[in-house]
């Protein structure tokens, strides 16, 4: 099993909702972003927007820098996420991840959504459900604790909502589709296949389990 | 206004954007141990050359009174520091980064039984094998921080294989700036020997870092950008003039105006040590501030073609 989501370029319409989903769901402070729209001008006319977050890559170079071991990929998901217990902040990840989607968390990133007042009820219950320790990095995790309270119940991840990552859920336009690439018969194996789904610099060899399909450009 | 870099998400990696985590705020304690890296280890390796026990006693003293606690103290979670040293980590294996923390910590412990070895018992099979190790400990160390920077394959700049040779050599000429300035209170030092090896070690570090820079022109856009910003661009200054002039040109200069004239001044000396130490500084700043990770896009979209 190999968890993968595959982007449609053509359907995203820059909404943010998923960078606010993904936002909400982990409580996330001021200053970390996990989940980022990033937009290219291929022409004066033309905006290309690229939702983008952690690849989870099969060879994912944060992994092997990692002095700790707190950056792991999980061997029966591909799951790649930070043990922040073990993190000692030394942001080697950070600079050798290519598509620089890892964020230390400093004190000054987590200042509260207001800075110099009180916290909001949100923060409060944020900070005792999802604690995010000043000091070390983080990143997406495909939100690995729905996918496996999910699995638990026997539901099943890119179906079942409650199994499936937050942003996935919330894109109004379904421009996002989360599933098995070990599966051929998956949706997200299908869409690979049928729209010549692409990775991200693949240059890198780092073979990313995020894919883009860009179906308005090719005319499929 | 930095936290509104932080929020605005669509301007994330559409350019060539510069790595910040190692230069800008902490990140300056990295700068910084990685210049003590480089005079640290590059003056152990020339003090045995030269067999000089005062020089090994300051390299080991940089190493592991200034070097180790500036990279402990740029950690988010210092005081996890143990859990990068074997055999709580296993990260050996793939990471340079634990590599490192393993040669510091080897460099540390030989060069200390060395250094008792040599003062009570010089000349014995012990100080020789001790010396030995204590070399290659520090060779590994004064190479470590280049395949650190080599391995990351979206900064195009770092990711030469010349990259680990620039820093080896560039310390062990930081070495011989050094122990002139010991052989100013030390007789035993033969000043003029180091001279002649400090000129050689400067003749090729220029080779270095024309053949470097010449080599990053082609390699990328990224890269040659890179390249653009140290020549003509903001990194020109602390290049043309930390770099060439304070840190090979002008002392290479001094030394080789001893070479025509007999011993230099000892006044001439101390200014090519400092102008030296202010090169070092300035590699290693030039070196981080011009590592600049590719884009993220544009990728393989039909318009990109």
């Amino acid at each position: 099993m190999k968890w993968g989501m595959v982007v449609d370029l053509s359907k995203c319409m820059r909404c943010h909702a998923c960078v606010a989903a993904c936002r909400l769901e982990h409580f996330l402070p001021l200053g970390v972003t996990w989940c980022r729209l990033i937009a290219w001008e291929e022409t004066a006319e033309e905006l290309t927007t690229y939702p983008v977050r952690c690849n989870h890559c099969k060879e994912p170079p944060c992994v092997y820098v990692c002095p700790t071991g707190a950056s792991q990929k999980r061997e029966e998901d591909g799951i790649v996420w930070v043990d922040q217990d073990k993190c000692v902040g030394c942001r080697y990840c950070t600079i050798a991840c290519p598509y620089q989607n890892r964020t230390f968390v400093s004190r000054d990133k987590d200042t509260g959504y207001f800075p110099g007042y009180e916290l909001t009820d949100f923060e409060k219950a944020g900070r005792r459900l999802y604690p995010h320790t000043v000091g070390t990095n983080e990143k997406c995790n495909f939100c690995m604790e729905r996918i496996d309270a999910g699995l638990a119940g026997g539901l099943k991840p890119g179906t079942d909502r409650e199994a499936t990552p937050a942003c996935v859920n919330t894109c109004p336009a379904r421009a996002l589709t989360f599933g098995d690439l070990d599966d051929p018969d998956s949706q997200v194996r299908k869409l690979i296949r049928e729209s010549k789904g692409f990775q991200l610099h693949p240059e890198y060899d780092t073979d990313p389990s995020t894919y883009y399909i860009d179906k308005g450009y090719r005319g499929v | 206004m930095a936290l509104r870099q932080w929020m605005v998400t669509h301007e994330w990696m559409v350019k060539p954007t510069p790595q910040t985590e190692w230069i800008l705020r902490r990140g300056v304690l990295v700068w910084i141990a990685e210049v003590f890296t480089s005079l640290g280890a590059g003056l152990y390796l020339v003090s045995i050359f030269f067999n000089n026990w005062w020089g090994m006693l300051a390299a080991w003293l940089i190493i592991v009174f200034l070097k180790l606690p500036l990279h402990i103290m740029y950690f988010g979670k210092p005081l996890r520091f143990w859990r990068t040293v074997p055999p709580f980590s296993h990260a050996w294996k793939t990471s340079w980064f634990t590599r490192g923390i393993l040669f510091s910590i080897l460099f540390s412990g030989l060069v200390f039984i060395q250094l008792i070895i040599t003062y009570f018992f010089p000349g014995t099979g012990w100080d020789i094998a001790l010396k030995v190790s204590g070399g290659i400990s520090s060779f590994l160390l004064s190479i470590y921080s280049g395949f650190i920077m080599s391995y990351c394959r979206s900064v195009p700049f770092w990711n030469s294989a010349m990259l680990p040779l620039i820093l080896i050599f560039a310390g062990v000429a930081d070495g011989f700036a050094l122990l002139i300035g010991i052989g100013m209170v030390d007789a035993s030092v033969d000043i003029a020997a180091v001279e002649f090896g400090s000129r050689m070690m400067l003749i090729i570090n220029i080779i270095l870092i024309i053949v470097y820079l010449w080599n990053a022109t082609y390699t990328s856009k990224t890269a040659r950008y890179s390249t653009v910003l140290l020549l003509r661009g903001s990194l020109a200054l602390p290049f043309w003039l930390g770099v060439v002039a304070s840190g090979v040109i002008l002392p290479l200069a001094i030394s080789a105006s001893s070479y025509f004239t007999g011993e230099a001044s000892a006044l001439l000396l101390i200014i090519a040590i400092a102008l030296h130490t202010l090169g070092a500084v300035a590699l290693k700043y030039v070196l981080l501030k011009a590592g600049i990770h590719n884009p993220i896009l544009p990728v393989t979209t039909s318009a990109y073609h």
